[in-house]
């Protein structure tokens, strides 16, 4: 009886792992059955799943919260800004007829159920096939790359996240800017012509009541009644101070991986305008692609397969990942995946492995966005 | 009739029935309730308490049913967990091997020792499959944890186990 389980065992994962239309089936049929149980135990158990919730989590909720709206105020103005730049990126990308995420369609859905294993970061969502979505899709949020579909039912789809070991796709790392030797703040020297008067009054000695009245640049009237012992002067004295200002360079915002080598135009003859910078193509930061992959619970995803060349400049931390894209991949080109985290050098050829920051939060995930896009190669005919 | 019922009785139906309603708690209660981050296994808790309940044998097959069914509704390869849970079930029913009645105390022991093994196996199986990355020092903790859980509940949950395991006096008096 024991073998028999066991090769039952490794028949099925067999099937599994060679994508059997058998296993697929059993387990959609089995989901089928499942699904009513499921939600008569979940109604009669949402009590007390509750009240754990509220027992355990209601002060780091409250503090969240409260971090959440200090962010928000932040952010607004940011959100603005990268709005009208990302609307600017799009007409450009339009002019120029290159894809972009803005003509992809995309499906929101909520997240209804998570993975009951301690191994495997799925999440279940309430949208599926109807809804337009397939096997392979991408998922994101707000912030950046979720992970992706791995199965989906009529009305239900699961997403495996981009920090499942399962999960792998090409992206695109931004090398680290050459650094920029700053040179010293200029210091402008502005002589400026005064003309103090300094009037030395001598007060009145009380002897005979005589004042002494001072204008500048008049003369010395002196009385008579003075005796000589007694002097009352009046000076006039121009003096020239220097006065140094210190003018400060033009601050400019650094994005790690983008260094802003730009050709400035003067000013036109004769009109008081401003300097206009245009970025100089040439001198953009080359930018190199590897694969990310998930790690497990807990641990950041890592990047492999970048070489770090002195030709195409350093990795270092901070700097933006997004997806390659390309023909096979499942996911858009430049979808944000988040930041370099490390950077860990290895010996010999194997290159240097990058830890990601993903700026998705996954711990917290509610409504996410999955783009139906599909590459061509995954169409079918 | 009593055909029917006699199949309503049997310890299979019963056992898929059991596995049904534990996996809904599983996917329900259990996974919200993570105590340091860790899904309690309900299923594992089961499968090793048929095993001292009612022997290697049939540990054996409810943990391979069980763990099908888990299986079921996870993304890992279908059978890994089946394999795993079989093998748990038959190693806590090993306990029946070397005492006749086994007192609470070794039956919380036996449960315990076959989660912990199970948990740890389970990457390592994962591992011979192609999954990668699943074997971190986070699994003593998960493994501790779900041992610690599994013990608690050892003999209410062998209890449960027998009950649907043994055959019923009522089917016997039909088969008549």
């Amino acid at each position: 009886m024991i073998v028999v389980l066991l090769l039952t065992s490794i028949l099925l994962v067999t099937l599994d792992l060679r994508d059997s239309g058998f296993v697929a089936g059993v387990r959609d049929t089995f989901g089928t059955l499942f699904r009513p149980v499921e939600r008569l135990t979940n109604v009669v158990t949402k009590p007390v799943s509750n009240a754990w919730r509220g027992v355990l989590d209601y002060g780091e909720l409250r503090k969240e919260n409260l971090a959440l709206k200090d962010l928000l105020v932040k952010q607004e103005g940011t959100a603005i800004a990268a709005a009208a730049s990302v609307r600017e990126a799009q007409e450009l990308l339009a002019l120029n007829g290159l894809p972009t995420l803005a003509g992809i369609d995309s499906v929101t859905a909520q997240i209804v159920g998570q993975s009951p294993s301690n191994f495997s970061q799925t999440f279940e969502l309430n949208r599926g096939k109807s809804s337009g979505i397939r096997v392979g899709m991408t998922v994101t949020n707000g912030a950046g790359l979720v992970g992706k579909i791995t199965d989906a039912t009529l009305e239900r789809s699961v997403v495996m996240l981009a920090t499942d070991p399962e999960y792998a796709i090409a992206v695109k790392v931004g090398n680290c800017p050459t650094p920029v030797t700053s040179p010293a703040p200029e210091t402008t020297t502005t002589t400026v012509a005064e003309t103090t008067t300094t009037a030395a009054v001598v007060p009145p000695t009380g002897i005979d009541g005589a004042t002494t009245t001072t204008l500048p640049g008049d003369t010395t009237t002196t009385s008579s009644t003075v005796p000589p012992t007694t002097t009352s002067t009046t000076s006039t004295t121009t003096t020239t101070s220097t006065t140094t200002t210190t003018l400060p360079k033009p601050t400019t915002t650094t994005i790690k991986g983008f260094t802003p080598f730009s050709t400035t135009l003067p000013p036109r003859p004769g009109g008081a305008g401003s300097q206009i910078t245009i970025p100089d193509t040439g001198g953009l930061v080359p930018r190199e692609t590897g694969a990310l992959e998930g790690r497990g619970i807990g641990r950041t995803p890592i990047i492999r397969f970048v070489q770090a060349s002195e030709r195409l400049g350093a990795l270092c931390e901070g700097v933006p990942v997004v997806t390659a894209g390309g023909s096979q991949s499942l996911a858009p080109p430049d979808l944000v995946v988040g930041t370099v985290a490390r950077v860990v050098n290895r010996k010999g050829t194997a290159g240097p492995l990058l830890e990601v920051d993903l700026a998705a939060n996954l711990e917290s995930l509610n409504f996410v966005r999955v783009l139906l896009y599909q590459p061509a190669t995954e169409i079918p005919r | 009739m009593k055909r029917f019922f006699a199949i309503i009785e049997s310890p299979a139906t019963r056992t898929f029935l059991l596995g049904l309603v534990v996996l809904s708690f599983q996917t329900t209660l259990f996974n919200t309730l993570r105590p340091f981050g860790v899904v309690l296994q309900l299923m594992l808790l089961f499968s090793c308490a048929s095993g001292v309940a009612a022997g290697s044998e049939a540990g054996a097959v409810t943990g391979f049913i069980f763990g099908l069914m888990y299986d079921m509704v996870l993304t890992a390869p279908m059978g890994l967990s089946a394999v795993v849970f079989g093998f748990a079930g038959y190693m806590a029913g090993g306990v029946n091997a070397f005492v006749h009645e086994a007192r609470w105390w070794v039956k919380i022991i036996a449960v315990a020792l076959s989660t912990a093994t199970a948990v740890l196996l389970y990457p390592a199986a994962s591992l011979v499959v192609g999954v990668d990355g699943l074997l971190g020092s986070r699994i003593v903790t998960v493994a501790i944890t779900c041992a610690a859980f599994n013990a608690v509940l050892a003999v209410p949950a062998a209890r449960i186990a027998k009950w649907a395991l043994v055959k019923p006096v009522r089917q016997a008096i039909w088969a008549e």
